[in-house]
């Protein structure tokens, strides 16, 4: 029979790596909640926060805006998402041939996503210029009109999300490159034995060997997607009018523009809710394939 | 048990020998500072270094200068003390968030330079100390301008002190009117303003020059409330009937004043004026990216100091915007910066001492300069300094004329959010919405975040 010490001593060895997720994670989560239900103003913070409940919460979801935001988010996220999977898939899978030079492509290819977002935001924003821009003068030039790529508000969101594209794509090259590279060339070589064609051997032996980094890498992306202000913040500033105001830069405007903490927390609590549901439904979508 | 030379050293930690072994070096040191007065002085200097901590908003270099000076002064004031200062300097809107964070944080934070719209939502939060009483004693109000000392008080107690400021104005190139043969006098009316536009359009279309800058940044209710109260129509008026609180701000910018200035964006859209998203605060109009821009005096930063002398050559000033008809006034909004104290100050007193120093004229006006900022005092922009501010600073006393005509906006906390809402009407009305409804749907908002609905 084991001893106590032997019981005590594997939590032991986790008691590190635990306080740190109860300081770093769990904490703020808790403390964002408390938040949430208290009436937390940049005028209040310094005084007794009083008891709300879930005000906040009705507040949120009786907001026309905040309907508005999840529609942008929907359009910015999944545009993102589906752009940067499908085109880093298509990258990943064209680099891992035995092509002289694709080390050089992989080294370029990864370039946007070590630029900084500021760096790659003021970058677009200076070429989607309505006047100066690069993109309207090349149209100008084919004698075409120029675009209001960041002042029309039907176009904003998808200048943005094209901006996204280019900074986010590197990641899923990189993240699904690492994936192909971990399958065992053998398998390849019994199935062309077997007569399998190329096509075939891409649906029967990369895809199934590749859906863990396909799913970790789209819960990674999606989740990022949504979370990201960053590229609206600094290109149009939610606008124009509410055009690019994603739900991620309307939680940060409710809280350090307007000063509403318990705004900002609420659709915060929100925003947890809903990539853990996304989170869920990537697992069991991509799980119930396997068993097929 | 022990080895001898352990016993020994056992023996020796003895309790007695112990104290004899403290009290030697402590009465040597005692009678060394006692009979040695350099002694005093660096040990008491030691116990009384003092570091000021500060938030300011960037350009850095402005903070450099005016801090280098303050200090060398302030610690030439208390020899006794070594006072140094550590500030970090931020763009814009980081500013406001850090200071929000750091205060709400409680943390020590000693000074800080503040937007005037900021003042009114911080004091409101007790994030700033209330320097009426230092400012009494100080005696220097008089010396400010009076929209510029009322731009620091929030519920009759000061908070701030106004720095310095500056105006917006019409600045365009010479070269490129002469050109159009378009006479600037035309751009003063409305009207004139859009035959402006037509003019330069034809003339400019294959230089790749803008004609006539509209701005669409996130600052756009700037450029447009000296229209609003050139036709003497306000943002807020004070109003009886607050449900909560008896008498406050009610927002009236939908008025028929407000309607008409927006029209006149409106017009400016229609004549074929393109709204610009981005906004690099004169740098485009320096450039030589527009040939007409309503811009700060902030724009002369942006032309190298050596050409300041030559430059009424090449650009020239017109110190409105344009009005409805000769007979309108014309109005303008003045900016700029003001220094506070947070409660979390650990050194009020020193920090008050150094705000002193620092807006002390002689402290000050190698700054203003420099960097083309207008005075807030009127010892420096019309006493004895003002000699100096006139042969250095190009169009310096048609931009202080413009002082008279210039207002702030608002300080109240809701502020933020009713320039949301302003800001979101203009955009509409860029888009081709009616400027009454936009206004009135605006106004709506603003009500609700006033507390009146």
């Amino acid at each position: 029979m084991p001893s106590n010490r032997a019981n005590i001593e594997p939590y032991l060895y986790l008691l590190p790596s635990l306080l740190i997720l109860v300081v770093f994670l769990l904490f703020p989560l808790v403390w964002n909640i408390y938040v949430s239900v208290h009436n937390v103003s940049i005028l209040t913070i310094l005084k007794d926060w009083e008891f709300v409940g879930l005000k906040n919460f009705i507040d949120l979801l009786t907001e026309p805006k905040f309907y508005e935001s999840l529609k942008l988010t929907l359009f910015f996220a999944g545009g993102s998402v589906l752009a940067q999977f499908t085109i880093g898939l298509v990258l990943s899978i064209l680099l891992n041939q035995k092509i002289q030079g694709t080390n050089i492509f992989r080294m370029l290819l990864i370039i946007p996503w070590s630029v900084s977002t500021v760096i790659t935001a003021f970058s677009f924003k200076f070429m989607y210029d309505d006047n100066f821009g690069i993109l309207n003068y090349l149209l100008k030039q084919m004698g075409l009109d120029s675009v209001g790529w960041l002042s029309d508000p039907n176009i904003a969101i998808w200048s943005i999300v094209l901006t996204n594209i280019w900074y986010g794509t590197p990641f899923t090259i990189l993240f699904l490159t690492a994936g192909l590279q971990s399958i065992n060339p053998l398998l390849y070589e019994a199935a062309l034995i077997d007569g399998a064609t190329k096509i075939k051997r891409f649906f029967f032996i990369t895809i199934p060997l590749l859906r863990q980094f396909m799913v970790t890498n789209l819960i990674l992306i999606t989740v990022w997607s949504i979370n990201f202000f960053d590229l609206q913040l600094i290109m149009t500033g939610g606008g124009p009018l509410f055009s690019t105001t994603t739900i991620s830069l309307y939680m940060y405007r409710q809280a350090f523009e307007f000063g509403s903490f318990s705004g900002g927390a609420t659709i915060g609590i929100f925003l947890i809710i809903m990539n853990l549901l996304l989170t869920l439904t990537y697992i069991k979508i991509f799980n119930r394939r396997s068993k097929l | 048990m022990f080895s001898s030379n352990e016993t020994h050293i056992i023996k020796f930690l003895q309790p007695k020998n112990i104290a004899i072994l403290l009290i030697i070096p402590l009465s040597l040191f005692c009678s060394i500072t006692v009979f040695n007065p350099v002694m005093i002085i660096n040990s008491y200097s030691q116990e009384e270094t003092i570091k000021l901590t500060a938030i300011f908003a960037e350009p850095k270099e402005r903070w450099d200068i005016l801090v280098e000076k303050a200090l060398e002064k302030l610690n030439e004031i208390h020899p006794d003390k070594k006072i140094q200062i550590e500030y970090s300097v931020l763009p814009y809107s980081d500013t406001r968030t850090q200071i929000l964070t750091a205060m709400a944080g409680k943390s020590e934070l000693d000074l800080v330079s503040l937007d005037q719209i900021w003042l009114g939502e911080f004091a409101e939060a007790g994030f700033l100390t209330d320097i009426t009483e230092k400012t009494k004693v100080w005696n220097k109000s008089s010396d400010w301008y009076e929209n510029n000392w009322l731009g620091g008080i929030y519920n009759d107690k000061v908070y701030g002190i106004w720095a310095w400021t500056d105006v917006r104005a019409l600045w365009y190139w010479k070269d490129l009117l002469n050109q159009s043969g378009l006479s600037p006098e035309k751009l003063k009316t409305w009207d004139g303003y859009l035959q402006g536009f037509k003019i330069l359009s034809e003339k400019l279309t294959d230089k790749n020059i803008q004609p006539i800058h509209l701005t669409s940044a996130n600052h756009v209710p700037d450029m447009w409330y000296p229209y609003l109260w050139m036709l003497d129509g306000n943002i807020l008026e004070l109003r009886d009937g607050h449900p909560s609180k008896g008498k406050y701000w009610f927002p009236t910018y939908n008025s028929k004043q407000g309607v008409l200035a927006l029209e006149f964006l409106r017009d400016q859209i229609n004549a074929g004026i393109k709204p610009q998203i981005n906004h690099f605060w004169g740098q485009e109009f320096a450039d030589k990216k527009f040939a007409v821009m309503l811009e700060g005096s902030w724009i002369l930063g942006h032309f190298p100091k050596e050409e300041w002398k030559n430059l009424k050559e090449k650009i020239g000033l017109i110190t409105m915007f344009p009005v409805p008809n000769n007979t309108t006034k014309t109005s303008t909004m003045m900016g700029g910066w003001l220094f506070s104290i947070p409660e979390t100050s650990k050194h009020k007193d020193l920090t008050w001492e150094l705000i002193t120093i620092m807006l002390d004229p002689e402290v000050l006006m190698p700054m203003l300069l420099k960097q083309g900022y207008l005075p807030t005092q009127k010892s420096i922009a019309e006493g004895n300094y003002s000699k100096e501010m006139k042969s250095t600073i190009p169009y310096y006393e048609e931009l202080i004329s413009l002082i008279p005509y210039a207002k702030g906006r608002p300080n109240i906390p809701e502020y933020p959010q009713i320039a949301d809402h302003i800001r979101t009407a203009i955009e509409e009305v860029y888009q081709g919405a009616d400027p009454k409804q936009s206004l009135d749907k605006a106004v709506e908002d603003s009500m609700k975040v006033l507390g009146w609905k």
